[in-house]
């Protein structure tokens, strides 16, 4: 029997992309006991949206919530808010609508799988994935015209139309990228000292994960079928070759690959758009003040995420509420540590791809 | 473990993804949103811009009370360049308001004139004081919209004194 030993991890921490603090309590190596503090981040995006902001400028604000998923943040509450006005928008707005979220999807999914090959010790994986990430940050700074923040999805359809130049600059880079990321896959898959560092660590049953109620990829790596994209009908997914992804094993390796089937499935989305986007126009007429209460549950890169609207026929909303999927993934991360080693520790909490700006919002 | 080799040799000669950003230029890309140019000769006042803009980088400030003349004033370095403005612009397919693609400046070092990014940027010659003067105009504008208010109102009713009298 060592000694205790509490150790400190974050909020800053070369490992970690985001502010988020563990305080490890560890006996000789193994993790005995975890505290989880998540709220470095708040900026009371929320209460703004409540009070300062008009419900015409909201698409821009919870934009902001995050800066990988904004495309996702500013999808669900537009969706929420044609719902309470009563829009209804044509098959060319879902397509392209659709295409910016399944190509988001990718991008976040790249550089998940990058940061875990950074901790596990592969600094070199960790670049080439994030050098193919660029084409994919390429076809949307083309589409929508930034490369972080796009401000793509307003009230009543897209920002800008789509012309036969961009869908060829389109195709072009996917193409590209899907043979780089069959490239990628395979590394991912077959290498021996890749497979030592994440096989077998942090593996979630799939009791363990239907108990804590996980959502995303971190579900459907233990066979979990969930996924909001067929479960709660938004966007036409599966008229575009929608595949729900699961794999068995559970732990960080099945996370990652979960991932990269995923990317895969979204490039042959994205490609399949490409091929049939419907005339028509890319905006719709909007009139009225939101009245009732809507909730949407869309499908961000980490999972199910959540929105709650009630407007009162004014232009400021009643209430806006945001759950994001990192925030329903932390109770099964706090249970997961223990036992687990405390090297082990930086690989799992970047399998879960957390999102703390999201979290605390 | 040939493979290896022949990729670690190919990777010798390549050329980098990266470039160098300061010391070579990074251009826009195509269809960037950038810089938000006005045509104060095709406005017609209706301030929807002013309404919708986010962060309020848009201000319009009455000058005259008596003629209700406004001047346009933005401020570049509050902008996040969403492009909601020029989308709820009644005139924006005639130009009045335009998303150009090029970029601002960094703040601070130098200040760009242009008589189309409006008047509060033109007004002003040192880069350090363009925040204080936006807070400044900020309560401004905010002052000379209620006084224009409370103008028109005594200006209806006078007019309604004036016609009880004239009825007398």
């Amino acid at each position: 029997m060592g000694n205790r030993i509490v150790v400190p991890f974050g909020s800053q921490h070369v490992a970690l992309p985001e502010p988020v603090s563990f305080l490890f309590e560890t006996q000789n190596e193994v993790i005995t006991d975890v505290q989880v503090n998540i709220g470095y981040v708040h900026r009371g995006i929320e209460k703004a949206a409540m009070t300062k902001f008009e419900f015409t400028q909201l698409p821009y604000l919870v934009a902001r919530v995050c800066g990988l998923c904004s495309i996702t943040h500013a999808g669900a509450y537009t969706h929420g808010i044609e719902k309470l006005l009563g829009i209804e928008t044509n098959k060319k707005i879902d397509y392209l609508r659709m295409l910016v979220v399944e190509l988001d999807r990718i991008h976040s999914h790249m550089l998940a799988n990058g940061h875990v090959a950074e901790v596990v010790g592969y600094e070199n994986l960790f670049m080439q994935t994030f050098r193919y990430r660029e084409d994919v940050m390429d076809i949307l700074e083309r589409i929508t015209g930034n490369r972080v923040q796009y401000d793509y999805q307003v009230i009543g359809g897209v920002a800008r139309d789509f012309d036969k130049e961009i869908e060829e600059f389109a195709r072009k880079k996917l193409l590209k990228l899907k043979a780089n990321t069959e490239k990628l896959m395979e590394f991912f898959e077959n290498d021996y000292t890749f497979g030592l560092k994440t096989k077998g660590v942090g593996t979630i049953s799939k009791e363990m994960a239907a108990k804590f109620n996980t959502a995303g990829p971190i579900a459907r790596a233990s066979g979990l079928e969930t996924d909001a994209r067929a479960e709660y009908d938004y966007l036409p997914f599966e008229e575009v070759g929608y595949k729900l992804q699961t794999r068995t094993e559970g732990d960080v390796w099945a996370r990652n690959m979960v991932r990269f089937d995923e990317i895969m499935n979204s490039i042959e989305m994205c490609l399949n758009i490409l091929d049939g986007i419907p005339e028509g126009e890319h905006r719709v007429k909007v009139k009225g003040r939101p009245d009732g209460e809507v909730f949407i549950r869309v499908e961000a890169p980490r999972g199910e995420c959540f929105y709650y609207l009630k407007g009162n026929k004014t232009k400021v909303l009643d209430r806006v509420r945001i759950r994001v999927p990192t925030y329903a993934n932390i109770p099964v991360l706090k249970e997961l540590f223990v036992g687990e080693k405390y090297s082990d520790a930086q690989a799992i909490v970047l399998s879960f791809d957390p999102c703390m700006s999201c979290t605390a919002r | 473990m040939i493979q290896m080799f022949i990729e670690s040799l190919k990777n010798l000669v390549s050329k980098p993804e990266t470039i160098k950003y300061p010391f070579a230029p990074s251009p826009e890309p195509k269809g960037y949103r950038g810089t938000i140019l006005y045509n104060e000769e095709l406005c017609i006042f209706c301030d929807k811009c002013e309404n919708i803009c986010p962060p309020g980088a848009i201000k319009f400030e009455v000058v005259d009370i008596e003629s209700g003349k406004k001047q346009y004033n933005y401020n570049p370095y509050l902008c996040i360049y969403c492009g909601a403005c020029v989308d709820v612009c009644p005139k924006a397919d005639e130009g009045c308001l335009i998303q150009a693609e090029t970029r601002t400046p960094v703040l601070g070092e130098s200040i760009v004139k242009d008589k189309r990014l409006g008047y509060f940027i033109n007004e002003i010659d040192n880069p350090k004081l363009v925040e204080k003067k936006w807070r400044e105009l900020e309560i401004r504008a905010a002052k000379s919209r209620e006084d224009l208010v409370a103008y028109k109102k005594a200006k209806r009713a006078a007019k309604k004194a004036a016609k009880a009298k004239v009825s007398e």
